[in-house]
């Protein structure tokens, strides 16, 4: 167990010192910091609103975009098969990875709050839908590193992710004029939302099932693609 | 150590490994030589578990190669294949230290490695800015960190100069002299045959010959002795009984300059055997 934490870390400060080095990857933190500037300030936003996208916004660009891209990278330039052959598993070569990726989420998080000035109410519900995302972006992230070849495939993958995922809801005015949109409803995100919005414990209960059956949908599909391709082609 | 019996690998129907046998004891240098494409590094990712062969059976440290890929056979492997990479934007004292901590090895480790293959002094340097030689010596000192029972060394000496080469020669005894079996390939035939206790010759996914350098090349020298005489002359004899009078005639009257047999050197061997030129 210690013996494990012990790799773990190593590969965390590993890939933590890469990242500050690699400008490409690392300047994605200012995508949710520059929406946080102008949704945040003085623009009397409700938290409730607030609060769940810049979530969504934060952890699609940051969360599942570093970890994509830090996998990606490795297969890139053969890294990974040096580890996949010491005696680190992959579980804590993937867990060293996620507990940065969620680190930087949080802390670009974090920074965001700075530029909200009104008051905010965090409902209990959310924080169990806020453990359900983190889950599930960070593993959308390994999902899109093992298919992506290269940094540069994994940050083509990625923009549908922080489109739909990170950003499809403040388009929600479009589900008024156009039917269509109303399948946004049905993504994660938009649940997630719910958690802050609505009162109705039935559609609060709802929610959470919908995040928690999409994040099994995302462990599973990755754990299958996983089996199939070895991590190194 | 290292056993395989009768394996065969293809890649899209051509066979790149066609009934592979041998085997490798422990505290050997073992020289896997072969042209190129001839299945030297399909080998050693089979012999580390990154393959698995079609057929046939193949053991490290008497176990079943499937095994090969649990976190206490890997802490005593070591492995440099010719896809090894360190981390580009990173030193080399921080690629050391993610493989020293991986593998759970004290701080001074580090140093000892960086001796052996001649890097003292590089440690703050980005590995993007290496040469080729010196980030492939960096890989070797990352396979040695863990002073590991069995060491892969997929041509590790291919860009290196001679005094570098043969400093890694010398590490490589030193190693072995501690108990380290080592399997490495080489295209390079002088290196096998001063490094290396047994080497195997590999042609079209098969070993072709096997045995120590000397004997090999003993087993084909020529049969001919050729003599040289004073006044330039030169004469040639089967080594055989029936030339012992006249060799002995020559002696006697003081003729001979030189007498040699011609043993071929292991890569004429090699040539010899497959009838390829090594590349
Ligand atoms: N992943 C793969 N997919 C398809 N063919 C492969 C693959 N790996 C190896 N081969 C084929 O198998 C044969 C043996 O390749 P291998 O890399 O083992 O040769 P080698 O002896 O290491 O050559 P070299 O001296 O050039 O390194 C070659 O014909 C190669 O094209
Ligand atoms: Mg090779």
């Amino acid at each position: 167990m210690i013996t494990s934490i012990q790799r773990i870390y190593a590969i965390f400060t590993k890939d933590f010192k890469d990242l500050t080095k690699n400008l490409y990857v690392s300047t994605t933190f200012l995508l949710p910091l520059f929406y946080a500037f102008m949704l945040g300030r003085g623009s009397g936003m409700d938290s409730a609103y607030f609060l769940p996208l810049m979530v969504n916004m934060t952890f699609a660009t940051v969360g599942t975009y570093i970890q994509s891209a830090i996998i990606a990278e490795e297969k890139e330039n053969g890294t990974l098969r040096g580890l996949m052959l010491s005696p680190a598993t992959t579980l804590e070569i993937l867990t060293g990875k996620s507990v940065l990726s969620v680190l930087c989420s949080v802390v670009v998080f974090v920074v965001s709050l700075e530029f909200f000035d009104g008051p905010m109410t965090i409902p209990s519900a959310a924080w169990i839908g806020f453990i359900i995302m983190t889950i599930f972006y960070i593993t959308l992230g390994t999902l899109v590193g093992l298919l992506s070849k290269s940094l540069m495939e994994s940050s083509i993958f990625i923009l549908p992710v922080i489109f739909i995922l990170g950003m499809g809801t403040m388009f929600r005015d479009l589900m008024d004029e156009y039917a269509w949109f109303k399948v946004v409803e049905w993504m994660p995100n938009y649940q997630f939302e719910q958690l802050f919005q609505a009162s109705d414990t039935s559609t609060i209960v709802a929610a959470i099932g919908w995040m928690i059956g999409w994040t099994a949908l995302v462990v599973v599909v990755t754990l299958w693609l996983y089996q199939k391709r070895s991590f190194d082609e | 150590m290292i056993r395989l019996e009768k394996v065969y690998k293809s890649f899209d129907g051509k066979a790149a490994l066609d009934g592979l046998e041998f085997q490798v004891d422990k505290g050997e240098i073992f020289g896997f030589l072969g042209p190129s494409g001839s299945g030297k590094t399909t080998t050693i990712k089979m012999l580390t578990g990154q393959l698995k062969p079609d057929r046939g059976h193949v053991e490290v440290f008497g176990q079943d190669v499937s095994n090969v890929t649990r976190p206490d056979l890997l802490q005593r492997i070591g492995i440099m294949t010719d896809n090894s990479n360190l981390y580009p934007r990173l030193t080399v004292l921080d690629n050391l230290n993610l493989y020293r901590s991986l593998y759970r090895v004290p701080i001074r480790r580090v140093k000892e490695v960086l001796e052996i293959v001649n890097l003292e002094g590089v440690e703050k340097k980005k590995t993007a800015t290496l040469s080729k030689g010196m980030k492939q010596r960096v890989l070797l000192a990352r396979a040695l960190l863990h002073e590991p029972d069995l060491l892969f060394l997929d041509e590790p000496t291919a860009a290196l100069d001679p005094i570098n080469k043969e400093r890694i020669h010398e590490g490589l005894r030193q190693l072995k002299a501690n108990g380290t079996t080592i399997f490495l390939t080489t295209h390079d035939m002088q290196e096998a045959e001063t490094l290396c206790d047994r080497v195997a010759l590999l042609n079209g996914g098969r070993i072709v010959e096997e045995g120590a350098p000397v004997s090999l090349c003993q087993r084909f020298s020529d049969p001919i002795i050729t003599i040289e005489l004073k006044g330039g002359q030169v004469v040639t004899f089967e080594n055989a009984r029936e030339s012992a009078k006249a060799i002995h005639d020559y002696m006697v009257n003081d003729q001979i300059v030189s007498i040699h047999t011609d043993e071929p050197t292991l890569g004429q061997v090699f040539i010899q055997v497959t009838g390829r030129n090594l590349a």
